[in-house]
């Protein structure tokens, strides 16, 4: 587990997806620990990351950004960014700026899991530029 | 303005803080609780919370430019009907409201990553005002307005 007692993040593999179990508060003093733990994933070539939610309970811009920041280069790769198991005031947030356009969230993790096998998952979620 | 040190002040409707993100939990909590108290549901809460958060992370990275000496204190004004909360700071006046509002769907077509933040502020608070400083006055003002309806 990283991070400290207001924010912590479990890995582990779940049928070749990176999963990240996110726990606490996502704000701007927590959230270089979130971009560190994707850079890392994405530094062994991986591309499948599921982040799952059910255990956080604030996030704030700064949390956004880190998906944002790393969402393009994920697709490009062939991967993507799937979010699972939010609760409703942490998707809210994600609600508010319209974020559910550009990102697959699924409500089980399992779901979300297995879109990874579905070809082409986040094709619906890819903007036009 | 601001007496003492570091994690100061925290009495009734003002609290007081260092240029630290360490210091957002807290100023949160603060928030959330004046708001319920004032009579916002746990929802309305939670994003009043969240505004005044994006307002003071852009605060302690704009004016303070990441400097954890600096200080600033945020005060929180009710009346009958308008929950008013101010965030007084000595640094580098930056006006929010000077910043263009975002479309979200260039902001997602350009992949973009920053700048959320006032565009929450400015989809969460009824009214928001900003006072530089001045010769007369040395701190800037930011005011954050929410109508309980």
């Amino acid at each position: 587990m990283i991070g400290d007692n207001k924010f912590s993040i479990q890995h582990k593999e779940v049928e070749q997806v990176d999963c990240l179990y996110l726990r606490g508060y996502l704000d701007a003093h927590t959230a270089p620990v979130l971009e560190s733990a994707i850079t890392d994933i994405i530094g062994k070539g991986q591309n499948k990351i599921l982040v799952n939610f059910s255990e956080l309970d604030y996030i704030s811009s700064a949390g956004l950004g880190v998906f944002m920041a790393f969402i393009e280069d994920v697709r490009d790769s062939g991967g993507d960014i799937k979010l699972a198991d939010m609760k409703p005031k942490v998707f809210s947030v994600f609600d508010l700026l319209g974020f559910p356009v550009l990102f697959d969230i699924e409500k089980e993790e399992k779901t979300a899991i297995e879109k990874f096998s579905v070809k082409d998952s986040a094709t619906r979620f890819k903007i036009k530029k | 303005m601001i007496k003492g040190k570091n994690k100061i002040l925290n009495k009734g409707n003002i609290i007081c803080c260092c240029g630290d993100f360490s210091e957002l939990y807290r100023i949160r909590k603060f928030i959330y609780k004046n708001a319920q108290l004032f009579g916002f549901d746990e929802n309305e809460s939670n994003k009043i919370a969240l505004a005044v958060d994006e307002a003071c992370t852009n605060l302690i990275k704009h004016s303070f430019n990441l400097d954890k000496s600096k200080e600033f204190c945020v005060t929180i004004e009710p009346s009958t009907l308008k929950f008013t909360i101010k965030i007084l700071d000595s640094g580098e006046p930056f006006n929010p409201l000077q910043v263009v509002e975002t479309n979200m769907n260039e902001y997602f077509k350009g992949y973009k990553k920053g700048g959320l933040g006032i565009q929450i502020i400015r989809a969460v608070m009824d009214e928001i005002s900003y006072l530089p400083s001045n010769i007369e006055r040395k701190e800037n003002i930011l005011i954050l307005t929410k109508i309980l309806s």
